[in-house]
């Protein structure tokens, strides 16, 4: 019954969360310097092309009507409209999620199969060779800015070639052979830094587990370090790098909007990255909304799994509290 | 593992500088962009023999954004005068000498100085089969002046729009104005099927439909537009591309890339140094095309610093600017300096011969001395990188006469909203003007009464105006020339907008996938002008 008490209290919070992000986003996305019709016709229109603009956007309206307006929309499904380009942004979202949740799904896969056992062989072995891979890898990907290592990248392949082109994307329905050759580059840029990432924090978490008391004692009584691992530390050690790998998610919805605008693909980073540039705010929203949706979501998630796996955890948070 | 990070870090700088140093060790010596001409008037002609039939992809930097959605009558901005203009015609066009010419008005008369007669094209036909009439010539210019645009301005004093006869149409103007066949040369000025629009068919702002050589049968905003032959254009037999793929593209390497790789055949590029970029890219031309845009200088003399509205101080700062440093540093020795009127154009002023020009940096510096220094800051937006650069060159300029500048780099949201808010909030301010293609149509925003955006940071006077309203209705010649030489010196003493250099276009293409048609000079930014002439295989 605590568990279920627990997890319903970490809903609401969640919930409630939302809602206050929702007010968060709504209000700094209209006090961001700078206007849609201003930037949108441009300083030589005249005060009536502006005042039929803002008519048109519905933007003449108080400010709190259109809060409520936009939160009601977003609970039926109705994200608006681009102000732009007068397209339905629920139906760009459609087209363009699966794109950018293609990157995401892959990169945290990647990462999952790659950072995880590097982690757990620069700790085990973190005098040998592996260890100082380990190292290597994690300090290189953690020092590179995506920008940067994107930048040569894109340099990099359409000098030397090797088959790939860069911007040419198409939709998985129309040639799912561009579709993927047009994410294996955006996917391996992003996936250098979250691989690192958990490297880095796999190998923390073992090597602390390694340390404590009932380990000690495991290796004193003889087990072997496969039984070891198996036994005393993979449990232990999975809360945290839980953690980190839902962190990542955060760090992924940023990452993917410089990876989507400089290797032109169109996902929901390179959407929303436009959109701020004219701000567009019934994209800003959404697209802002949305990731904070899937942060949350996604934290109550890794919480929820953290805490089944290491019940200390959620006595540890009641005696916070 | 500090170790390790280094040996990283080194690695990848190593790899880095490998692979910049292979883009730019080339051909240090060549200049970094071609304006060598292939004929009078022309950065590119179009090879005959050139393989055609193929796809036409054209990378650029950003998509239209109108408010008016694709109506061409509100097309503000050089990139939807371009896109739309592939597909709608104008009554003028200009040639490659920046000189009006005939379009879908094969010829026309001036009987008097406020009156034109257009005789109309007999082969126009609208892309849905229907031939173009008097009637949609007369609807659609009569729509842009009862539905104000900025554009609706350009035209000038428009009394009377009417058809006389079946292929002719008359426009009566309420005084003379030079600038008035220019202004009908642009894509705003389109003509458009009125009686579609009229009756309901058509919604002009989500379709286009023109007489234009191209239809545009698909687009996603922000990334990408697909134009077909339009069969019944006069030159859709001999279109030299099967269809036309125009990719948005915002960053800069990413299209140069793809014209490396293959997977651009044209692309406009932002920066000169791109050329750098592409030096060692086999197959791929980088050409300057010379524009009449150009960069000018905001001095905030209303809501600025208050030394700002002292005239003598906007004149020592302008006159400590060096438009040849601004040119060699930032363009690469590619462009020019410009008055108020855009150099090149006819009757435009001589920028060197501007008061500024002339002036001594001692009586410069003086005048900032006996105000005791100066520290401004100077805003620049940074989606035109070229903007930061030449403000490190101003920073430099000003701080010799004791002026001490603070750049401040900003999107263009935040910039727009510190330079055109009421109250504006800058000192010093960067920005372009499109030069259009008479020198009296830019000299409009020089008159914050007519201008409006301008009147929040500059004052302007009624002498100024009087010589701007003279610009308009004196005819071409040398008269004209007089009153733009006046005009010039007049603002380049009061120094609230100061004209810098002309801002050219960076243009790249595969030699081995495109031959395109390119004019050394362009009036309205529309680096495709000439498509009807590409050729791709």
């Amino acid at each position: 019954m605590p568990v279920v008490l627990w997890s319903l209290r970490r809903v609401a919070a969640a919930l409630v969360t939302l809602i206050g992000v929702s007010v968060l986003i709504f209000a700094s996305v209209r006090l961001m310097p700078g206007d849609y019709t201003d930037l949108v016709l441009g300083p030589l229109a005249s005060e009536e092309q502006r005042a039929r603009a803002v008519a048109a956007s519905g933007l003449d309206a108080p400010i709190v009507e259109q809060y409520f307006r936009w939160l009601f929309g977003v609970f039926t499904g109705d994200l608006g409209f681009s102000f732009v380009s007068n397209v339905s942004v629920s139906d760009e979202f459609a087209a363009r999620l699966p794109v950018t949740a293609t990157i995401a799904i892959v990169t945290i896969l990647a990462t999952l199969l790659i950072g995880i056992p590097l982690g757990f062989a620069s700790a085990l072995r973190s005098e040998g060779s592996a260890g100082a891979a380990g190292r290597l890898v994690s300090a290189l990907g953690i020092s590179i800015p995506e920008f940067l290592l994107a930048g040569v990248v894109v340099f990099a392949v359409s000098t030397l070639g090797l088959g790939l082109s860069v911007g040419r994307h198409a939709a998985f329905a129309d040639d799912p052979g561009r579709f993927v050759g047009s994410l294996v580059l955006p996917i391996a840029v992003l996936s250098v830094g979250c691989v690192a990432v958990v490297a880095r924090n796999t190998r923390d978490a073992v090597m602390n587990v390694l340390v404590e008391p009932h380990v000690q004692a495991a290796v004193a009584r003889g087990e072997t370090p496969g039984f070891i691992v198996r036994h005393h530390v993979l449990r232990n050690a999975a809360a945290p790098i839980l953690t980190v790998v839902g962190s990542l998610i955060a760090v992924l919805l940023g990452g993917t909007v410089i990876v989507e605008f400089v290797f032109n693909v169109p996902g929901m980073g390179s959407y929303l990255q436009t959109a701020l540039g004219r701000r567009d705010y019934a994209i800003i929203q959404a697209a802002v909304m949305l990731a904070a949706a899937v942060f949350i979501i996604t934290s109550l998630l890794v919480d929820l799994v953290a805490n089944a796996l290491d019940p200390r955890l959620r006595l540890t948070g009641r005696s916070r509290r | 593992m500090l170790r390790a990070a280094r040996a990283g870090a080194a690695i990848v700088a190593v790899a880095a500088l490998a692979l910049t140093g292979c883009a730019a060790g080339a051909d240090s010596s060549s200049p970094p962009v071609s304006q060598a001409e292939a004929a009078p008037g022309f950065l590119a002609v179009a090879d005959e023999s050139f393989d055609s039939g193929g796809e036409l992809v054209v990378q650029v930097d950003y998509d239209t954004a109108e408010a008016s959605g694709l109506d061409p009558q509100g097309a503000a901005t050089a990139r939807s005068w371009m896109i739309e203009g592939l597909s709608y015609e104008t009554l003028t066009t200009i040639d490659e000498d920046l000189a009006v010419a005939p379009s879908l008005a094969t010829s026309w008369e001036t009987p008097s100085d406020t009156e034109y007669v257009f005789t109309l094209a007999d082969d126009a036909v609208f892309s849905n089969g229907r031939a173009m009439t008097a009637d949609d010539v007369v609807g659609s210019l009569q729509r842009l002046l009862d539905n104000p645009t900025t554009w609706t301005g350009q035209l000038g004093p428009v009394a009377s729009v009417e058809k006389t006869g079946d292929l002719e149409v008359t426009v009566t103007l309420s005084e003379p104005y030079a600038p008035f066949l220019a202004a009908l040369a642009n894509t705003p000025a389109a003509v458009l099927p009125m009686a579609e629009i009229e009756a309901g068919e058509v919604d002009i702002t989500q379709q286009m439909l023109g007489t234009g050589p191209l239809v545009a049968t698909a687009h996603r905003q922000d990334e990408e537009w697909t134009f077909e032959p339009n069969e019944h254009h006069p030159d859709a037999g001999s279109l030299g591309f099967s269809s036309l793929r125009i990719d948005i593209v915002g960053d800069e390497a990413t299209r140069a890339a793809g014209l490396r790789d293959g997977s651009a055949d044209f692309a406009v590029l932002n920066s000169a140094d791109s050329a750098e970029l592409l030096s060692n890219a086999a197959d791929v031309t980088v050409a300057g095309q010379k524009n009449t845009d150009y960069h000018y200088l905001m001095i905030n003399s209303v809501s600025g610093d208050e030394a700002l509205q002292d005239e003598a101080v906007r004149f020592a700062i302008n006159s400590a600017i060096d438009r040849d440093a601004i040119n060699e540093l930032a363009f690469g020795g590619s462009t020019g300096a410009s008055g108020i009127t855009p150099a090149g154009l006819p009757d435009s002023c001589a920028p060197d011969g501007l008061p500024s020009a002339t002036s001594d940096a001692a009586d410069a510096k003086a005048v900032i001395d006996e105000i005791g220094g100066l520290e401004l800051d100077l805003l620049v937006y940074t989606d035109e990188p070229v903007l930061a650069q030449i403000a490190q060159v101003m920073l430099q300029n000003l701080a010799e006469i004791g002026v001490t500048v603070s750049i401040e780099q900003l999107d263009y949201a935040t910039y727009s909203d510190r330079v055109y808010g009421d109250p504006s909030d800058f000192d010093l301010a960067l920005s372009w003007f499109a030069g259009y293609a008479d020198p009296a149509m830019v000299t409009t925003w020089w008159n914050p009464g007519v201008a409006g955006f301008s009147s929040v940071y500059m004052s302007g006077s009624d002498e100024l105006n009087e010589l701007i309203a003279a610009g308009y209705t004196t005819e071409p010649g040398d008269e004209r020339a007089g009153v733009f030489s006046e005009l010039c010196a007049l603002a380049d003493e009061q120094s609230e907008m100061i004209p810098l250099v002309l801002r050219p276009s960076t243009i790249a293409w595969n030699t081995a996938s495109v031959s395109p048609t390119l004019t050394t000079d362009e009036g309205y930014g529309d680096f495709l002008r000439h498509i009807t002439e590409f050729r791709a295989g």
